[in-house]
């Protein structure tokens, strides 16, 4: 069986498993926290086509699911267009942001990365919270045209709660897995397909591969749209799921907590950021009792697997595999 | 020989600057198809720049490189390469994390045209290119080995590989058996002789000699950037000043004996 085959059975088999989750748990706050772990799951594996696969360290990942869901909340809130609707339109705004950003990039080499799109996204976390103008006037008070630190709210929703009552969030958990199975399918294309081999052969060495007919510029666009398009969805179903967009999904926590799922999982992996991501989201789980602690946590796990397993868990079993255990 | 031939590749007073050192300096060559042209000189003599110049990975301060009869002086190294030269480098370059068939793969199915939109799957016409490459240079069998953990011979046939992958009319050879043993000489030494009568145009750089001038239809020596000897292998231990800046009295002795018993 070819590899991407492999994956593919993979990925159904989880899907279907998955599906049969809410026949058997009934309490809401697992639910809802499975379907927020779908919504991760599918920032980490796009974060991990650029970052792994093509080797670019990029940070913008966090503010590129931010652009997806306000531009969902935006996109509802002022035009009154359907969430349903404004969701895909969220996803290709997303793409064509990353797209700038990707070019910004292109002659920036490693940590140089990493400090212009940090700034990037800091830049347009800044001109959210920093612009306090009204620039409407609902009853609830002034509102800034991107919403300032309140944010927006009351901007729609998919319709399930119309439909189902209090069980809507049943529903959103299909949603986001159907939205994670994609994701993770689109991964997969891209990581085993020839796209995957232009990424990769430029993260291991960018001159041979222009000399093997590679064009830098052309490849580092696609990876920064391609891995943009479900970023900006999970963004838009975040919108979607929480009714809530605000400058949170900015904050520098919530960007080393995904960044942290890709370093333990396995960098470059198709099931490494997965796993890692539902690790973390489980330790999170556990620490949620030690309050102001849980951050430190994370740090401390985050530390010992950059010291001790740089490949990640998926790294060991590779490496396990090879010795023939 | 005609002299109504076409060039494949000519060279026309190129020159590379790098601050106020001339590492090519006004240079001018002709390539002609079915040639192996072999380029000798010492350390310095800015044979791996000129090849850097050709390939586009570095541009001429000045001249113009001319393939088929189109200016590829401004090209990137991605169009040069789908223009249909490709080159092999003095200094291993593999893409050490991908498999041996990966890394031949790329080149198969980037090197040979621009392609618009990259499609979803590597098609059955790249891997059979891919198979053909590998067993061109003696790598069949070692596919699933990472190209970041091979011996260095190996590491030169897989660039090798890479290189024919593309389908190239020219290919530039940067110091192919640099560091290898005799047995591993010869064996490079056939492979270079399959892929020049398979039809590919050969410019090699070598500063081993018996690899250089049993491969080579016609030899150019550089020193300092400029030209000092072009011409049959068999000119050069007779020829004063390449003895005097490049042979030293032994190894031109030696050179010579080693053609007399070719000719026999
Ligand atoms: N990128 C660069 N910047 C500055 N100088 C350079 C650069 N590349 C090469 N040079 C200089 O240009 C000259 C020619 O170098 P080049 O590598 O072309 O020589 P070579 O003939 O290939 O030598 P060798 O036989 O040692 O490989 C040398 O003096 C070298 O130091
Ligand atoms: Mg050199």
């Amino acid at each position: 069986m070819s590899p991407a085959k492999r994956d593919v059975l993979v990925c159904i088999g989880l899907a279907i498993v998955l599906a049969l989750v809410p026949l058997v748990i009934g309490t809401r706050y697992i639910i809802t926290q499975m379907t927020l772990f779908f919504i991760w799951a599918i920032v980490v594996t796009q974060w991990n086509l650029v970052l792994g696969v093509a080797g670019i360290f990029s940070l913008a990942q966090m503010a590129l699911f931010a652009v997806g869901a306000y531009a969902t909340a935006m996109l509802a809130y002022y035009f009154a267009i359907p969430v349903i609707v404004a969701m895909p339109a969220a996803a290709l705004i997303t793409v064509a942001a990353s797209l700038v950003i990707g070019a910004a990039c292109l002659r920036l080499r490693g940590p140089y990365v990493a400090l212009l799109t940090l700034a990037i996204a800091q830049v347009i976390y800044l001109v959210v919270v920093n612009d306090t103008a009204c620039f409407t006037n609902p009853p609830s008070g002034c509102l800034p045209l991107f919403g300032g630190v309140r944010g927006f709210s009351r901007f729609g929703d998919l319709g399930f709660r119309a439909l189902l009552g209090s069980k809507f969030y049943v529903a959103h958990y299909y949603v986001g897995l159907s939205l994670a199975v994609l994701a993770v399918m689109f991964s997969i294309a891209i990581i085993r397909g020839p796209l995957g081999l232009a990424f990769k052969a430029l993260r291991d060495n960018p001159g041979y591969a222009m000399s093997r007919g590679i064009s830098k510029f052309k490849y580092q666009l696609w990876v920064f749209g391609l891995s943009a398009f479900f970023t900006g969805l999970a963004g838009a179903f975040y919108a979607a799921q929480f009714g809530v967009v605000g400058p949170i999904v900015f904050s520098i926590a919530m960007l080393l907590f995904l960044l942290s799922m890709i370093v333990v999982g396995g960098m470059g992996t198709i099931w490494g950021p997965l796993l890692g991501a539902a690790l973390l989201m489980l330790a999170d789980e556990g620490m949620r009792e030690v309050g102001d602690w849980r951050d430190i946590g994370l740090g401390l796990v985050l530390a010992v697997f950059v010291i001790l397993l740089p490949k990640g868990l998926a790294g060991v079993r590779l490496r396990r595999a090879k010795a023939g255990l | 020989m005609t002299a109504a031939r076409e060039p494949l590749l000519s060279c026309k007073g190129v020159s590379k600057f790098f601050g106020a050192l001339a590492a090519v300096n006004n240079l001018s060559f002709d390539v002609y198809p079915g040639d192996v042209l072999g380029i000798g000189g010492p350390n310095g003599a800015g044979k791996t720049t000129l090849f850097e110049v050709i390939s586009g990975l570095n541009q001429a301060t000045s001249g113009s490189v001319i393939f088929q009869g189109r200016d590829i002086s401004m090209l990137p190294p991605e169009t040069v390469c789908h223009a249909g030269i490709a080159r092999t480098f003095q200094l291993n370059a593999s893409f050490e994390s991908l498999s041996v068939r990966d890394n031949v793969r790329v080149a198969a199915y980037f090197g040979r045209e621009n392609r618009a939109y990259p499609g979803l799957k590597v098609g059955p016409d790249v891997e059979e290119q891919t198979t053909a490459a590998l067993e061109a240079v003696g790598l069949a069998g070692k596919d699933h080995l990472i190209a970041g953990e091979l011996p260095v011979l190996d590491r030169k046939l897989l660039m090798l590989a890479g290189a024919i992958a593309t389908k190239p009319r020219l290919l530039l050879m940067d110091e192919p058996v640099g560091g290898l043993s005799p047995r591993e000489i010869d064996h490079m030494m056939d492979a270079v002789r399959r892929i020049a009568q398979g039809g590919v145009t050969i410019v090699l750089i070598e500063h081993v000699m018996r690899f250089l001038v049993q491969l080579s239809t016609r030899v150019l020596i550089m020193h300092h950037g400029e030209s000092i000897y072009e011409g049959p292998p068999q000119g050069l231990a007779k020829d004063r000043t390449v003895i005097d800046v490049y042979l030293g009295e032994g190894a031109s002795e030696r050179l010579g004996k080693l053609m007399e018993a070719g000719q026999s």
